[in-house]
């Protein structure tokens, strides 16, 4: 065990490190499925799939694990941001979201069940009356209808479980938001970081290109993948994610341009290390508080755009998400309130999180700002 | 095996700005033989830190450039070796100690791991083998238990400590030359001499070569075996620390060592050069030192000086030797 260990470490140091080990290895991996999956007609995986393996393996190598090694400096960063209630608060309630979303559709129904016995149904604890014709006396009657444990934030007017559509929504807009962001951060930092490293006409390039994606029109693009590929989540998340990191670019440049002139940076190269060493190693890790604030602060905006999109009805149609709810609950708000008003409360309550957390997170890197 | 080690000829780094071509670096040609100590000695802005980075290729370029010139290192030149042989090079075989020890460590790393990177890029050693070449490296330049000092960020430490680290970071990979650009100038007097200990101590054991780039001849006289005087991005004069401080011939080496403080004469103001170092965008004709030469001649202003040679190794370059 501990030879084949050190056979492990061998060929790690050989390539350069067990983490880029560990990227060649997904990476020859990720293209031998996709290229079965290209090839043979039959999908092997979801394109969500691969956008989870590529984006968590990237959080895991350069997110959880320096944490990791940086325990002492996660601990002091802690203690500022406690000190923000508002802030602490936001991430109660994303660790609530992330459970629910995690752990949360094994306990609750089929959020696409169809009961129209049970339609229009109010919350526990709420009473509503509702005139139902009866075909049969040819009589309107008044119905009392009460709310029941089985369905504890009520029905729509299909009978389908509204905790339950909430439930699954929270797995769809956390999915969204951080896979998008992900996607969105990673480009922006590494065209940022890169443009500013290597300044003169690769910068040119790489920022008239940003700009030239600043004034492209977002929405008009999703909808047009939409009207071509289909309504699909992973090609929503693609898109936003691909059009979304200009404006992480651009701040992680300027903060970039200023850390490259610093003496660290040419102690670096005169002790040998090469170009894209200072960038991963230097440049990305001494920016890294200020990406988390950006990812933190741009999660909020892809929820709601991606919530935007379902309710106009350009949303994937297969999975529930809170656009989706909204919309279907908007049309009968004089009948069943609770059903625009649950996904409404819950986008509201997300998009305040993260903005809390963010400003929290930004507060508490921010030197110049007495916590 | 040759004495010489880095072998610098003609070296000419320009930088052109908008305003016009900076000549920072105008012919500079020097030896440096192997486990001596070279100090390179000038005002500030007198192209002592470029004449360093060219070396090791670090000129940002644009706006500099190295015109012309050979940097010869065991008969390799530099200036014509590709990017990737000159990275293979800094560090390993030539390292270089920066002024400022507070901007030149990562705030973000452990002085350890910082130290660890170089070796494990040079070297391939793993952690744990790399961690004990990291103590030993801060045993070596006298730090007090670096067990704990390498589990430190650089702001938990004192500018003399930091400056200790920046030392043995760029002896990791056992380099045969070190490049010091004015180690002992962002410390204070008492840690300044602790340095220059340390320096000496490396000189003495690891018999390497040192370029030592200081304007203070308290410190040359202190560590130096020869040394260049530099103006304006020329050389001025060159020779033994000793000979040169004892008889100097360079007006220039003159004004310098009379602007040190004498404690023996009692005088109530210090002498200094008068005027500044021109501008080098439109630089004087002739000798570049003439506008604030008491000495000098008609052609000073016209031609530039020739090299003379006082005795041995001791050169000058002043047209008021010339005859």
């Amino acid at each position: 065990m501990t030879n084949r260990l050190k056979s492990i470490a061998r060929i790690a140091r050989k390539v350069g490190g067990i983490r880029k080990l560990i990227l060649i290895l997904l990476a020859a991996f990720l293209s031998v499925t996709l290229l079965l999956d290209i090839l043979v007609v039959e999908k092997i995986f979801d394109p969500l799939v691969y956008l989870y393996t590529v984006l968590g393996t990237l959080v895991v190598l350069y997110g959880i694990y320096p944490l990791y090694t940086g325990r002492r400096l996660v601990s002091y960063y802690w203690e500022r941001v406690r000190k923000n209630k508002l802030a602490v608060a936001g991430l109660a309630f994303i660790l609530f979201l992330i459970l629910l979303a995690l752990i949360g559709p094994f306990f609750t129904a089929d959020p696409t069940t169809v009961n129209f016995e049970e339609k229009n149904m109010p919350p526990l604890g709420f009473t509503i009356e509702e005139s139902v014709y009866r075909p049969e006396t040819q009589q309107i009657i008044t119905k009392t209808i009460t709310g029941t444990e089985k369905h504890p934030l009520g029905t729509d007017n299909k009978g389908r479980d509204l905790l339950a559509m909430i439930v699954s929504g929270a797995r769809i807009s956390l999915q969204v938001g951080l896979l998008a962001t992900g996607i969105a951060v990673a480009l922006g930092t590494l065209i940022g970081v890169t443009s500013a490293y290597l300044g003169g006409q690769i910068d040119n390039i790489l920022m008239r290109f940003t700009d030239i994606m600043m004034t492209f029109p977002f929405f008009l693009l999703l909808v047009l993948i939409v009207f071509v590929f289909g309504p699909n989540l992973a090609f929503i998340v693609l898109v936003i994610g691909l059009t979304g990191w200009t404006g992480t670019a651009r701040l992680v440049r300027s903060e970039a341009l200023s850390l490259r002139t610093r003496e660290f940076i040419m102690a670096s190269k005169a002790l040998g290390a090469s170009d894209s060493r200072i960038i991963l190693a230097h440049l990305i890790p001494n920016v890294i508080s200020l990406i988390i604030v950006i990812a933190t602060l741009s999660i909020p905006g892809v929820i709601l755009a991606e919530a935007g999109l379902s309710f106009i009805g350009l949303g994937d149609p297969s999975v529930t998400s809170w656009g989706m709810v909204l919309r279907a609950g908007q049309q009968n708000l004089d009948t069943a309130w609770w059903v625009a008003v649950a996904p409404g409360i819950m986008l509201f309550l997300t998009v305040l999180a993260f903005n809390f957390m963010g400003d929290g997170l930004r507060d508490a890197f921010d030197p110049r700002s007495a916590v | 095996m040759e004495k010489v080690i880095l072998r610098v000829r003609n070296l000419k780094t320009y930088f052109f700005t908008r305003r016009g071509t900076v000549k920072a670096v105008d012919g500079v040609d020097f030896d440096l033989l192997r486990s001596e100590c070279l100090c390179l000695v000038g005002e500030s802005g007198c192209g002592k830190t470029v004449t360093a980075l060219s070396i090791l290729g670090l000129i940002d370029t644009p706006p500099g450039r190295i015109v012309d010139g050979e940097v010869y290192h065991n008969d390799v030149n530099l200036l014509e070796s590709s990017r990737e042989q000159v990275r293979h090079i800094r560090g390993k075989e030539i390292a270089m100690v920066f002024q400022d020890a507070q901007s030149a460590l990562n705030p973000i790393f452990t002085i350890g791991d910082q130290i660890a990177e170089q070796i494990k890029l040079h070297l391939g050693y793993n952690n744990r083998q790399a961690r004990e070449r990291v103590l030993s490296l801060l045993e070596e330049v006298g730090i007090p238990s670096p067990a704990e000092v390498t589990g430190y960020y650089p702001h938990q430490l004192s500018g003399g400590m930091k400056q200790r680290a920046i030392i043995a970071m760029s002896l990791s990979c056992d380099p045969q030359v070190l490049i010091a650009d004015e180690p002992t100038t962002a410390v204070d007097v008492t840690i300044k001499a602790q340095i220059l200990d340390v320096f000496q101590r490396l000189k003495e054991t690891r018999q390497m070569s040192l370029l030592f780039i200081t304007h203070e001849l308290g410190v040359v006289s202190e560590i130096g075996d020869r040394m260049v005087v530099m103006y304006a991005g020329r050389l001025a004069e060159t020779a033994t620390v000793t000979e040169l401080l004892n008889n100097p011939k360079h007006p220039y080496t003159v004004g310098l060592i009379n602007c040190l403080p004498d404690m023996t004469q009692g005088k109530d103001r210090l002498e200094s050069i008068p005027g500044t170092v021109p501008n080098l965008i439109d630089a004087p004709d002739g000798c570049l030192f003439h506008p604030r030469c008491d000495k000098a001649l008609a052609i000073c202003s016209q031609e530039g000086p020739p090299s003379v040679v006082v005795n041995g190794e001791h050169i000058v370059f002043c047209h008021l030797y010339s005859h």
